[in-house]
């Protein structure tokens, strides 16, 4: 096991590569989300790519979600797993240098990618927009990430796997398994290649794929940052760990499923469609478990709320986490879906997961996580209270947005007249839609507004000082126990 | 304010006015008293759960639901009624368990433990989204979200400034639980839309090509 060793050979924590990620997530957030705001803007002005191909929809979208979720989102979850695997473990990363190489290369990839998907480079799956060479790099940082995790547990110096670390261990496992078989091409020229699979089968393996990145990366990953970081800012235990592990394997067991909901009504077996819609809504219990674990153990932790403006992001992220897997399941059954598919309901519901959990979440972590990182004060407990109503207003304004417009749209489309014809045209049910997208806009620049502001605040938390050095627990000073 | 057997009675539209201008007397006032549920439910919730439906159903016999189509959507007096009534059970049940919900959560949080004073909450938070839904007299989908959405936060705020006032709880216990008020509330929200939507699919309401 390779140490952070001080002059002295004492062992610290490699807390400096969690920094990095960090404040790479912070990088990745802005430009994630100001491509989210821009291809917005597009929906309501087309004429604002001025005719240039690398301006247009078709390829800042794609640059949005990957930003997003692989740049922001798994650059927060390297970090907060690194940080935590060492805690809960008592031991320094097993492998830094590789930590080191993991985070890098992670954002070296993410950069190419999005760069390859501004000239036009896309393999045309959704989530999984970048060509082979990209894939081939991200399966192997992805390796790297798993052998530094996985390599720590190994050297754990207390018996007990926590929690949070066996969702980290899922995600890890899980997505490789995912991104590899969903990768699966024949490469035809550098930038070029065909899915091995065909037809239905590459769209039920895409949506396989699809759902549990969703499932296993914004889900799990996320409830293991939750599992790990709420009890530390609550200053408590977990009010059910029993339940947490419970619920863990009850989630792996059933996310697995679920994809197939996303092609209803699409040329698959009917029993496929049914089969992912029944385990849709089996997921329910285990993601409420967790939702009910983190509430109760909040509850207790109230006193905390008066000095901590990060706990309020968290509780906030709870009810949006329960808002998200409840309308989940409830999209996916069929006669829910028949009107929701192929509707702004779905992009309402994809953000009130995305920004009222993932995000708000990680702004809880990062405020509590980038002050111990230098061991200084937040530089502004008001900036984060503003940033807290500026992050609730902005989702709001979001999915309220994307409520009014799915749910006429689906509407409408589906409307016959007394000939049996559509009664209205495509063409005419989207010019309908600018007031909606207007108030989306708003929503989401709001939300970023409040992401700037955060960033501006962790930045004078942590501008002019070191990394702290923090030291593992004595042997045999603490209990089993995180 | 919701009644006290030992205060004088005071109306509907008073406490609207007072939860406009004075929210926080609203739910001092409440703090002091020990309203009956049967009073505040016959007073004030079948009456705030009446007044959406009714604006509804004169909008959009008059004018039809527009989504911002081109025709507006019409549908016959007799399923006008009927989504109408329906609309009134879903919002007086909506109240009535939000009610119980936050009595149900008050052991959590240790607040206040009554229903009344529960039921005396949410129709404070009831009052201005039911005057608010004047604007379905206009049934216009998205004109009918602009003036919602501000009438929703103003509820919102009612809600996390009011609940630790009125409940004799920490304002952090206040916003944990308002917190978890919130949630049930969007989810009892999306439960509504997802029923509907499901309705519409096994032909009643609009009629559409499935």
């Amino acid at each position: 096991m390779a140490g952070n060793s001080g002059s002295n050979g004492e062992m610290y924590y490699h807390d400096s590569v969690v920094r990095f990620l960090v404040m790479c997530s912070l990088v990745w957030i802005v430009l994630g989300m100001s491509a989210g705001a821009y291809v917005a803007a597009e929906l309501i002005w087309p004429g604002i790519d001025f005719g240039q191909p690398w301006l247009s929809f078709g390829r800042l979208r794609p640059l949005h979600t990957n930003s997003v979720i692989f740049g922001f989102g798994v650059s927060a979850l390297m970090a907060t797993a690194f940080y935590s695997v060492q805690r809960t473990c008592h031991i320094p990363l097993a492998t830094p240098r590789l930590a080191w190489a993991t985070a890098i290369l992670w954002q070296v990839g993410i950069l190419t990618g999005g760069l390859s998907l501004l000239a036009g480079i896309n393999a045309g799956k959704e989530y999984a927009e970048l060509e082979w060479p990209f894939d081939i790099v991200i399966t192997i940082v992805w390796i790297c990430f798993g052998v530094v995790f996985f390599a720590t547990i190994a050297h754990r110096r207390i018996k007990q796997i926590y929690v949070s670390n066996w969702f980290y261990g899922g995600l890890i496992i899980v997505v490789a398994m995912v991104h590899v078989v969903n990768s699966l091409a024949m490469p035809a020229t550098l930038f070029k290649s065909y899915s091995i699979y065909a037809g239905a089968q590459d769209a039920i393996v895409q949506w396989w794929y699809g759902h549990n990145a969703v499932g296993f990366l914004l889900t799990g990953g996320f409830l293991g940052m939750l599992y790990y970081f709420l009890p530390k800012q609550a200053d408590r235990p977990i009010w059910s760990y029993k339940l947490s592990v419970v619920a863990f394997w009850a989630f792996t067991y059933s996310y697995i499923w679920a994809g197939p909901h996303h092609l209803h009504y699409n040329a698959i077996p009917d029993w496929v469609q049914n089969l992912g819609m029944v385990m849709s809504l089996i997921l329910l219990a285990p993601s409420w478990a967790t939702m009910i674990n983190g509430i109760m153990t909040v509850s207790g932790a109230w006193k905390k709320l008066r000095t901590d403006p990060a706990l309020k992001f968290i509780v906030l992220s709870l009810a949006f986490y329960g808002l998200a897997t409840f309308e989940g399941p409830m999209m996916a059954i069929k006669s829910v879906n028949v009107v929701s598919h192929f509707t702004d309901w779905t992009i309402g519901h994809v953000h009130s997961g995305a920004l009222g959990w993932n995000a708000m979440i990680v702004f809880g972590t990062y405020y509590f996580l980038a002050p111990r990182l230098v061991g200084a004060e937040l530089y502004s407990v008001r900036l984060a209270n503003v940033h807290f109503w500026l992050a609730l207003a902005g989702t709001m304004l979001y999915i309220l947005a994307m409520w009014g417009a799915g749910v006429s749209q689906g509407l409408l489309w589906l409307s016959l007249d007394h000939l049996g014809e559509p009664s209205f045209s495509f063409k005419d049910i989207m010019a309908s839609m600018p007031p909606y997208y207007l108030l989306r806009l708003i929503g989401g620049l709001t939300f970023l507004t409040g992401a700037v502001l955060m960033i501006f605040n962790l930045y004078m938390t942590m501008r002019g000082r070191e990394t702290l050095r923090v030291r593992p627990p004595e042997v045999g000073s603490v209990r089993e126990s995180t | 304010m919701i009644d006290n057997n030992n205060r004088p009675r005071r109306g509907r539209s008073e406490l609207l006015l007072k939860v406009l201008f004075r929210p926080r007397v609203v739910f001092e006032d409440l703090a002091k008293s020990e309203p009956s549920p049967y009073r505040v439910f016959f007073k004030y919730l079948i009456w705030f759960a009446l007044l959406p439906p009714l604006f509804a159903y004169v909008g959009g016999s008059r004018y039809g639901w527009d989504l911002g189509a081109e025709h507006p959507l019409m549908l016959s007096e007799a399923e006008l009624r009927v989504v109408s009534v329906f609309y009134y059970f879903v919002l007086l049940g909506g109240f009535v368990l939000t009610a119980f919900a936050s009595q149900w959560m008050s052991a959590t949080y240790g607040a206040r433990d009554s229903l009344g004073v529960h039921m005396a909450m949410v129709a404070i938070l009831a009052a201005p989204i039911a005057f608010g839904s004047v604007i379905h007299l206009y049934p216009h989908v998205f004109t009918n979200l602009l003036v919602l959405i501000p009438v929703l936060c103003w509820a919102m705020y009612l809600l996390y400034v009011g609940l630790p006032i009125s409940l004799g709880i920490s304002p952090e216990r206040g916003m944990l639980m308002a917190s978890s008020l919130v949630g049930w509330l969007l989810v009892g929200f999306v439960t509504l839309l997802g029923v509907t939507v499901a309705l519409w699919v096994n032909g009643f309401g609009p009629s559409i090509g499935i």
